[in-house]
């Protein structure tokens, strides 16, 4: 794509964020509407069937759902030489019991998983009138994706299948998630998301289990991590025991070490499983690891065209750009050699507990940005560029 | 009881019956009918932004199903009117509506002013309180009033359990549904028993109906539209669609005490001027409540008037305009 291609994306997409505005109401009912239907991870059949309707009202071609449960779908371009593919994934991390109400006020959305990933998704099922009133057509074919099993355990187990078992190439991807704005990720670190799980056998020991996972916890903040390759541990979760008075029987630990090397990885599992082995020494007392999700390292460089067009989009926008480069969600994308980009589409705050909440006024500009990106990606697709490893 | 079990079958529908709603627009264009949407308010800005999204998007934008959304608000000091007019709802303040009435408080003021106020052929009262909302609680009670002429009022009731078993299952409305207004319906109007959840406070209406009978401002207004409507139109002129479920505020026994003071008055009232009770004394407007303080018990009296608003029709403000 030469200068004034680019120049006049950015002249449009500057005026993009104040026609949207009037269409902010339909984003807003497709997020309270989508947002409502509960879809923990492995139970989105429900949210997808929403989708699907609302797909195939639009008219967009192949609304389906594959054989793992993504909700796909096909918003031909004029060309339709190469693909485009849009992804938000289906999951959120609560239960179905949780009260899944969400409320609006003038300037807020609360409600559980607003931000992650309901306001995404919302974002994908309403694209496609957007497009139609703003009499948007790309050259790609934008291919709709919002994969299931995504998060957690689930470990990107959608994504992954799709990616392995589509049929035509995609070209390039843009993951969507709600928040932050400002993000724009486009390489992965390699990640171990894991879980130790600590059991006392009480005929044996009278030791807690929270004790044990203390010692763990100490141990795993000893470790030496290579800064060099920005390798970071984070303390996730941690539960253990049923009462204040009984030493605790169990107890479990979520984790997840990051790094840009994937040998790093590799070998402080090595020294997680020792520190494990030297536990179960004590008798009665055995703890075990239990990988939740991996991701590799890969995606884009800083000066890819893509990046460097998100990066110019965000700065007509005066969207201020947020830190880091690395997110898991470009990993599948690096894997099959894609050329990735994740961003957000507004502010929010206590995300993934119950009083999760976005911001309503930069929602529409964050929309522009994807819009734009899109078309930047439309037109720099007619010189194609690759991913590194 | 026959009439009863044939206008169940007839007159009772699911939500789910009317979920084409391109189809109901299509219908409506062809009738040449107008829908104003009425939304009731007093301090409600928790609620009220929801409902005037999903409203505004789905029924005015997507599908151009209703024509108006208002907001009648009774004097919030929340945000309520704030925050529904951001999200493109019109508002008014009850008060200002024929300022020459003057001004009660009421929900029955704000649905009685809202006839004055709001331009549709149907108008649909839609409670804001409703944590669940979604479209179907407007286009599931326009529809049996789109597609069945005959039909003049219709009701919502909710009634859809989590499982069906096919086994046979309670059906019903609330505490002062079961245990007041039913026992009253069987004794004095045994056909709108039939109405599963007479006090809902969602329904659906043609303007030519709700021009010609009286509001009570109150605590009345539901029961008394029943009464009068079947009064005037019968049986058939009603009809009921099962929303499926709404989830809203739950309120005390002692406020279900003070709706259930007022429905008796209006209740009464409509027995003496039907001549179906002789001999009905003047009634008191205080109702009286207790409770304990220590080893002291002590009495607190609310005074319910339940007053009424006659038909919009007799009001000469509205016969000018109309």
């Amino acid at each position: 794509m030469n200068e004034n291609e680019m120049s006049r994306i950015l002249e449009y997409v500057r005026s993009l964020s104040f026609d949207l505005e009037k269409l902010r109401e339909i984003l807003l009912a497709n997020l309270v509407l989508i947002g409502e239907i509960p879809s923990p991870t492995g139970e989105e059949q429900n949210r997808i069937a929403f989708l699907e309707e609302r797909w195939a009202e639009y008219g967009l071609l192949d609304c389906a759902t594959d054989e793992l449960g993504n909700g796909v779908a096909i918003l031909p371009g004029q060309k339709g030489d190469s693909t485009i593919l849009l992804v938000a994934h289906a999951d959120t991390p609560f239960a179905l019991t949780e009260d899944h109400t969400y409320s609006v006020n003038s300037s807020r959305v609360f409600g559980p998983g607003v931000a992650d990933n309901s306001l995404g998704v919302a974002v994908l099922s309403s694209l496609p009138l957007f497009f139609e009133k703003l009499n948007i057509q790309l050259q790609s074919d934008l291919c709709f994706l919002v994969p299931v099993r995504h998060l957690d355990q689930g470990d990107q187990e959608g994504l992954k299948f799709f990616l392995g078992n589509i049929k035509n190439p995609v070209d390039a991807a843009i993951v969507v998630e709600g928040a932050q704005l400002g993000r724009l990720n486009f390489r992965s670190m390699a990640t171990l998301g894991g879980k130790i799980t600590c059991q006392i056998n009480r005929r044996i020991s009278q030791e807690s289990a929270i004790n044990v996972l203390c010692h763990v916890v100490s141990r795993l903040n000893k470790m030496d991590l290579p800064q060099e390759n920005h390798t970071l541990l984070t303390l996730g979760a941690i539960e253990g025991g049923v009462s204040y008075k009984y030493p605790a029987r169990n107890g479990e630990l979520k984790f997840q070490i990051r790094s840009n090397s994937g040998q790093t990885i590799e070998k402080i599992t090595g020294v997680i499983y020792n520190i494990l082995d030297d536990i179960a020494l004590q008798p009665g007392v055995s703890a075990h690891l239990t990988p939740i999700a991996h991701t590799s390292s890969g995606g884009l460089d800083s000066s890819h065209p893509f990046v460097l067009a998100a990066r110019q989009i965000q700065a007509t926008l005066d969207i201020v750009p947020q830190d880091s480069i690395y997110s898991p969600a470009i990993s599948a994308f690096a894997e099959y050699n894609i050329p990735g980009l994740c961003i957000g589409i507004t502010l929010a705050e206590n995300i993934n507990y119950l009083d999760e909440f976005i911001e309503i006024e930069p929602i529409m500009k964050g929309v522009a940005q994807l819009i734009g990106i899109l078309m930047a990606i439309d037109g720099g697709l007619r010189c194609k560029t690759s991913t590194t490893g | 009881m026959q009439n009863i079990n044939n206008w169940l079958k007839s007159n009772t529908f699911h939500h789910s019956q009317f979920k084409d709603i391109s189809r109901l627009v299509e219908e409506k264009e062809k009738q040449g009918v107008t829908i104003s949407l009425c939304i009731p308010t007093l301090n409600e800005e928790k609620t009220i932004g929801k409902e005037v999204v999903i409203f505004k998007s789905e029924l005015m934008d997507r599908y151009p199903l209703i024509d108006e959304l208002a907001v009648i608000d009774s004097g919030s000091t929340d945000r309520t009117l704030e925050v529904a007019a951001s999200f493109g709802a019109d508002v008014y303040l009850s008060a200002d509506i024929l300022p020459e009435m003057g001004a009660k408080r009421g929900k029955g003021e704000n649905l009685w002013k809202a006839i004055y106020q709001l331009k549709g052929d149907i108008i649909v009262y839609v409670d804001a309180d409703i944590k669940n909302i979604h479209p179907r609680f407007v286009y599931g009670l326009v529809a049996p009033l789109i597609y069945r002429r005959e039909i003049k009022y219709v009701k919502a009731f909710y009634d859809r359990p989590l499982a069906l078993s096919g086994q046979i299952r309670p059906s019903g409305g609330g505490r002062v549904t079961e245990i007041l207004i039913r026992p009253l319906f069987s004794l004095f109007f045994p056909e709108l028993t039939a109405l599963v959840q007479p006090l809902s406070g969602e329904y659906a209406a043609r303007r030519e109906i709700l021009e010609k009978i009286p509001f009570p401002i109150g605590y009345g207004v539901e029961t008394s539209h029943l009464i009068d409507v079947y009064s005037e139109w019968g049986l058939e002129a009603l009809a009921q669609t099962d929303l499926d479920r709404r989830v809203h505020r739950h309120q005390a026994t002692r406020d279900l005490g003070k709706m259930a003071f007022g429905i008796l008055r209006v209740f009464f009232k409509r027995l003496k001027q039907r001549e179906i009770v002789e001999c009905l004394p003047e009634l008191p407007t205080l109702l009286r409540q207790f409770q304990a303080k220590g080893e002291q018990y002590e009495q607190i009296v609310y005074e319910i008037f339940e007053e009424e608003r006659p038909p919009m029709i007799e009001v000469d403000a509205y016969c000018n305009q109309h």
